[in-house]
């Protein structure tokens, strides 16, 4: 137990953190309202040196704990920046003109609230070594973030993506939860290494392999991959921009993690998962990708196009997860895992950036700008703002040399180095695609400021959220020069540890039923849950 | 151009020493000396690093001027002064030098493994005696440049004047990564960087259509050259496993090639070695502007006069030479690459003077001039005097940036003029004494007058250099040749502009009111410019120009001081460097007149071999008295053919007016050759019709076949993931059910086709 506590402690101080703003954001004083964020920042900078002398654990991922939680620190210290001045806006003006605060109508409290929860959440994915453990961590990721959508904006959109949110990821939560019950059922345990022990030791069995085959799917919606992807777009642009960034990063790494730790029970034997799940993964890339950089491709709303391009990054990272850890003691472009998590921080770190420039701007009746006419030549209008979306822009799109070239170039060789070329041929074509809808962004910023808008957009007043984007395009500078340390952890973070049959087992092999049966069961049991 | 027949007889004059010098046995110790030298590099002092460190620092603090918007002079102060530091930590390092190369490593560049290679190139610098000396005139030259430029680019005080100089400093640290780089990568840097600030530079004036074409014309025309040096530096890794000198030239089988070539035998050398060297000639050949590729540097002038003298003139154009003399083991070893070089040289040097003559812009004349003179230089190198080429090197550098910085004078002081048919008697106009007399000091040099000249000195051991090697006396006598017809064209420029009759016509960037604040010259001579005031030089275009003319004339020192190490200093300098390699022809000849030579640092077989003579004196004497006469004799000619009445043409002259001389009455009789020659041979015209238009006809149909054929294509592609998208687009409805439905028939269809290819490859599994 007390082993377990001593990679706790960035959660803890996110914990205390959370209910000290609670407190503070209802508080009738302007001033301590006004210093929550900043108990935000502060927990978060103490979770952060916390997560760095994190000791390694005994589970299969025994070192990924540090490097996780510390990009989660530092990606979620940059999406506070941005979520400054979301809610009670009009509040706040109200106490301005000399109105009493009201706490009944503040949703500051809440709203920093569940975003440090989500957070604790995903950190504790992190440290999941327990199938009810990762779900409940899923879910204290996932579950603020629905109440976040809604409240970001003032607007019956962001109830309506609030609610589609909450109704889909529930039924995505049931499917992964019936999942790990088939695991559960078919090892008899939750804990993953041993439930890892007994794949190793008996072989999968029809049972657990359906297990893990729903559940990954289930998880998948966490990453938004095909076919859990539908949400996405809607969500994305019913929610305030702060918001889709947060979203955009925080479900996306849970549920790789969450990916990460239950492939790791049946693992990659000589660089390959078992056929069937590998097979599903290869499908789900495959389409996850296609379908979102081609349903980009006609989106004029930027939120929208940023929600597709989500999830073809996601399709992306899924062949690092197939391609898995390499050989053992590999280097880094060998090793899929290592690549998808890197190439989470850097995503998260350009995401951030482009958000952050959406959210810097808004028209005059303050809604904020979305259309692609609204950043229309604002490398002009708003040098930083357009700089900024220029370069984080580029790096998505994998523009050598910048930051993220170098996270998809993980992801090429290690898909190379595990010998998934027909895979790393729909990459490229893919990568292809999607430069097609990133240029369109930077032509309308950079070049195309031809026609004065009809409805000019306008700088917000909250000065965090530049900031935000600047600290996001200078990451990207900055971290694409010195992306030593960070590959390195990513390296050391993915080192996985083969579970090794045990030596002493009764036989006692699972039945090895026919697998046409139970997908049967299976599909009946699914369409139950459509109604 | 050469021919394979030509080739053939073309053997290498290091081969053609084997059957005197009684074959293989003499080649024993050929490369004895090379290993000697490079043994035991050591590493160096990091106060090194402030050469390329400092002008970098410069090109940083510009840039930071440039986003400020300084408008001073700062810039140009903080460029002299940085560029004087490195200067005199250049002079530092030759003063601590002790002999023995060294490296001084910077930081670690690319260190990469794989399987049992490595390609180490790290960001050191490798000096030696030819780096100090390459150096020393390299950061010497700049400061004083700079200095020059400061007064010369004031009318652009503001934007202009911050970017000039950035690129300036720029250009400096390039110039130090090429010539102080350990290794061929950072050679390669360094190269690109000085063609980059190249380009920048003349097309300083972005906004004048003449030079952006002159900046395009430069910048492709030394891709060609740099495709041979990047092809040259891939070879040189494949073939001896590493880029770095001090590896490179230690390597047992490079030594192995140099022995086997010094007996003459250059059938057992692999192609690979051989091709390395003519592919790094290629190179050499583009930045140096040898013909084919010379026709950049002329229209290279441009840019603004410093960056003529600085980079087109004094340094970046020696590259070549510097990346031969550097390289000079390897061209050892390839039978057909010094022959190729010596013949390239030469009908360089010749067609470059031939154009030279017929030009009327005055610096276009100095930019010829130059290609002619680096013409020479390669003739050096070809023909086994690596000590004549860097000699000729070192005093070009300074008569030439001289003649450049005095020409540029009177470009800035009349308005940019520079048609010598415009201008005359400059040099008694109140104020240009100076200009006159130094500009004069360069012609001297440039002309090579015997005994006061350096220019002479260093073209004598060039000239010398091809009678005494047999088989190149033809080189020689085309060089005494085009040495005449370089004192004619220079003292022509000098007959016709600086000295008779007052008159001067403002060039075209007079304006009606004139701000340049001093130095007004109130001359009565003056018909045509209405209003029209040249201003005379301040104090800074003096300084330089009277420092660089001493500097002309002290070099003469430079082949005498330290005597017994033959050639005097420079030739110490480059005998203990990787470029020593004394010819035994050079030797013998040596021998013959200086009693005590001690040759402990000869590269090549001590010879028995004779060396050639000129109408039977020794060679060297010999070309005294004929490069002397034929000197004096283009004098004399250029005096009566544009020279003005009376003692200033030197009583041969008859010039009573700028734009009227005997010359123009010969031009006339001579058909249409003088137009051929003002026509640049018709060679850019040539070029256009033989390349450039077939390529711009195979563009054109590409561009057809890119836009109907391939466009389509890909349009088609392009197209499909709309047509996709479209047909998909009805799945994301917004209604909740619907998402529903689809999520759970996905996970339906992705489970039921997974089952169908694992049932497929159940068999397998």
């Amino acid at each position: 137990m007390t082993e377990k506590l001593a990679i706790l402690w960035p959660e803890i101080f996110l914990f205390i953190g959370t209910c000290l703003v609670m407190l503070t954001g209802q508080w009738p004083s302007r001033a301590i309202r006004q210093f929550t964020p900043w108990i935000c920042a502060t927990a978060l900078m103490l979770a952060f040196f916390a997560a760095m002398t994190s000791p390694a654990t005994q589970g299969m991922f025994p070192t990924i704990v540090p490097y996780a939680k510390m990009i989660i620190a530092t990606v979620g210290i940059m999406v506070l920046l941005l979520l400054s001045g979301t809610v009670d806006r009009q509040l706040e003006a109200d106490v301005d003109k000399g109105k009493k605060f009201q706490s009944i109508r503040s949703n500051r409290g809440e709203f920093y609230a569940f975003f440090m929860f989500s957070l604790t959440g995903l950190m504790l994915t992190a440290s999941a070594d327990d199938l009810i453990w990762l779900f409940l961590a899923l879910e204290l990721t996932s579950l603020p973030t629905y109440i976040m959508v809604a409240v970001s904006r003032e607007e019956d959109s962001s109830l309506e993506a609030s609610v589609k949110y909450f109704f889909l990821g529930a039924l995505g939560a049931a499917i992964f939860l019936y999942g790990f019950a088939l695991i559960y059922g078919a090892t008899g345990s939750t804990n993953l290494a041993e439930i890892a022990q007994v794949f190793a030791s008996d072989g999968v069995s029809s049972l657990g392999m359906i297990g893990l085959l729903v559940a990954v799917i289930g998880v998948s919606f966490k990453i938004a991959a095909v076919p859990m992807h539908f949400y996405t777009p809607d969500v994305y642009q019913g929610a305030a921009s702060p918001v889709s960034a947060m979203l955009a990063f925080v479900p996306k790494t849970a549920g790789f993690l969450a990916l990460m730790f239950l492939l790791g029970t049946v693992g990659w034997q000589d660089g390959h998962l078992p056929i069937e799940l590998e097979a599903t993964l290869w499908i789900m890339a495959a389409l996850t990708m296609t379908v979102g950089n081609i349903l980009a491709l006609l989106q004029s709303s930027v939120k929208r196009l940023l929600a597709y391009s989500s999830i073809a990054h996601s399709g992306y990272m899924l062949v690092g997860i197939i391609a898995g850890p390499g050989p053992e003691g590999g280097k880094f472009y060998e090793n899929g895992l290592a690549a998808v998590l890197f190439y989470l921080f850097t995503y998260g770190v350009m995401t951030v950036g482009t958000f952050a420039v959406l959210a810097s701007l808004e028209h005059r009746n303050g809604k904020e700008a979305d259309h692609i006419d609204d950043i229309r030549g604002i490398c002009k209008s708003h040098p930083v703002l357009g700089w900024t979306l220029v370069i984080t822009v580029l790096s998505t799109l994998g523009f050598p040399p910048l930051l993220g070239f170098i996270g998809k170039l993980g992801l090429f060789t290690a898909g190379i180095s595990g010998g998934h070329f027909a895979l790393i041929v729909v990459l490229g074509i893919n990568s292809a695609i999607a430069a097609c809808y990133y240029l369109r962004l930077i032509a309308a910023a950079y070049i195309d400021d031809s026609e004065k808008a009809k409805d000019p957009v306008y700088a917000t007043p909250f000065f965090m959220r530049p900031i935000a984007g600047v600290l996001s395009a200078g990451g990207v500078l900055l971290f694409m020069v010195f992306s030593g340390p960070i590959v390195d952890g990513a390296l050391n973070a993915a080192s996985y540890n083969a579970p090794v049959p045990a030596p002493h087992h009764d036989e006692h092999h699972a039945e090895d039923e026919p697998l046409g049966d139970d997908i049967a069961m299976i599909t009946e049991i699914n369409e139950n849950h459509e109604d | 151009m050469m021919t394979a027949s030509l080739l053939n007889t073309l053997a290498s004059p290091i081969a053609m020493l084997a059957p005197e010098a009684g074959g293989g046995h003499a080649g024993g110790n050929a490369s004895a000396h090379l290993e000697h030298l490079v043994s035991h590099v050591g590493h160096g002092p990091k106060w090194v690093l402030l050469i390329p460190f400092l002008p970098f620092l410069a090109f940083v603090l510009n840039a930071l001027y440039a986003a400020f918007g300084v408008k001073s002079k700062l810039p140009a102060w903080t460029t002299v002064a940085l560029l004087a530091v490195a200067f005199a930590t250049a002079l530092n390092m030759f003063l601590n030098f002790d002999g023995t190369p060294y490296t001084v490593q910077a930081f670690e560049w690319f260190n990469l493994h794989y399987g049992d290679k490595h390609f180490v190139a790290n960001f050191s610098f490798y000096v030696d005696k030819l780096t100090i000396l390459w150096m020393l005139f390299v950061t010497g030259l700049a400061t004083l440049i700079a200095l020059y430029a400061s007064e010369y680019m004031s009318h652009d005080i503001g934007t202009g004047y911050n970017r000039f100089f950035a690129a300036f400093s720029l250009f400096v640290v390039s110039m130090s990564c090429l010539v102080m780089g350990d290794n061929l990568i950072m050679l390669y840097l360094g190269w690109e960087g000085v063609g980059l600030c190249s380009y920048l530079l003349i097309g300083y004036f972005y906004k004048k259509p003449s030079a952006v074409a002159a900046a395009k014309k430069a910048f492709i025309v030394n891709r060609i050259g740099d495709l041979g040096l990047a092809l040259g530096v891939y070879l040189t890794f494949v073939h001896f496993g590493t880029v770095q000198y001090s590896e490179l030239f230690q390597n047992a089988q490079l030594h192995h090639y140099i022995d086997m070539a010094a007996g003459g035998d250059f059938s057992h050398i692999p192609g690979t070695a051989q091709w390395i060297a003519l592919l790094l000639m290629v190179g050499a050949f583009g930045k140096s502007a040898q013909f084919p590729l010379y026709v950049w540097l002329p229209d290279a002038m441009e840019g603004p006069t410093p960056v003529s003298a600085l980079i087109h003139a004094a340094t970046m154009v020696t590259a070549g030479v510097y990346l031969i003399a550097r390289m000079y083991p390897l061209f050892l070893v390839s039978e057909h690459a010094l022959p190729i070089v010596a013949w390239i040289g030469t009908i360089t040097a010749l067609l470059a003077a031939t154009i030279g003559m017929a030009q009327f812009d005055i610096k276009r004349i100095m930019a010829y001039s130059t290609v002619s003179q680096l013409g020479y230089m390669f003739a050096g190198l070809g023909l086994l005097t690596t000590t004549g080429a860097a000699f000729h090197v070192l005093t070009h550098a300074f008569f030439k940036a001289l003649l450049f910085l005095a020409c540029g004078a009177v470009m800035h002081g009349f308005a940019g003029q520079l048609d010598l048919r415009k201008l005359s008697g400059v040099a008694w106009m109140k104020g240009w004494g100076i200009v006159g007399v130094t500009m004069l000091v360069g012609c001297m040099n440039l002309a090579g007058l015997p005994y006061i000249t350096s220019g002479f000195y260093s073209k004598d051991m060039i000239l010398a250099e091809a009678f005494i090697t047999p088989g190149y006396a033809a080189i020689g006598w085309i060089l005494v040749f085009t040495a005449i017809l370089t004192a004619y064209y220079t003292f022509r420029v000098y007959f016709r502009v600086f000295v008779g009759p007052q008159h001067a016509e403002p060039g075209d960037d007079h304006h009606g009111d004139d701000d340049h604040g001093h130095g007004h010259d109130d001359h009565g001579h003056d018909h045509h410019g209405h209003g029209f005031h040249p201003h005379a030089p301040g104090w800074a275009i003096n300084t330089v120009l009277v420092i660089l003319a001493c500097a002309s004339m002290l070099a003469i020192s430079l082949a005498y001081i330290q005597k017994e190490e033959s050639h005097g200093w420079v030739g110490s300098m480059v005998a203990q460097s990787t470029a020593s390699f004394h010819s035994p022809y050079a030797e013998a000849a040596h021998h013959a007149h200086v009693e005590h030579t001690e040759m402990h640092a000869v590269a090549g077989p001590v010879g028995t071999a004779t060396p050639g003579t000129v109408f039977g004196m020794d060679a060297h004497q010999g070309m005294i008295l004929v490069s002397g006469i034929g000197a004096i004799f283009g004098v004399l000619l250029a005096a009566y053919l544009h020279g003005p009445k009376g003692w200033q043409g030197l009583f041969l002259g008859g010039r009573e007016h700028a734009d009227k001389c005997r010359m123009d009455a010969i031009a006339k009789r001579a058909g249409p050759l003088p137009k051929w020659a003002e026509n640049k041979w018709y060679v850019d015209e040539f070029y256009h019709m033989v390349l450039v238009l077939p390529l711009r006809i195979i563009s054109h149909i590409f561009h057809w076949v890119d836009k109907l054929l391939i466009d389509g294509l890909v349009n088609v592609f392009g197209f499909l993931p709309r047509v996709f998208a479209w047909i998909i687009r009805p799945s994301q409805s917004g209604v909740l059910q619907g998402y529903a439905v689809s999520m759970a028939g996905g996970l339906v269809v992705i489970l039921f086709v997974v089952l169908i290819i694992v049932t497929r490859a159940g068999g397998a599994s």
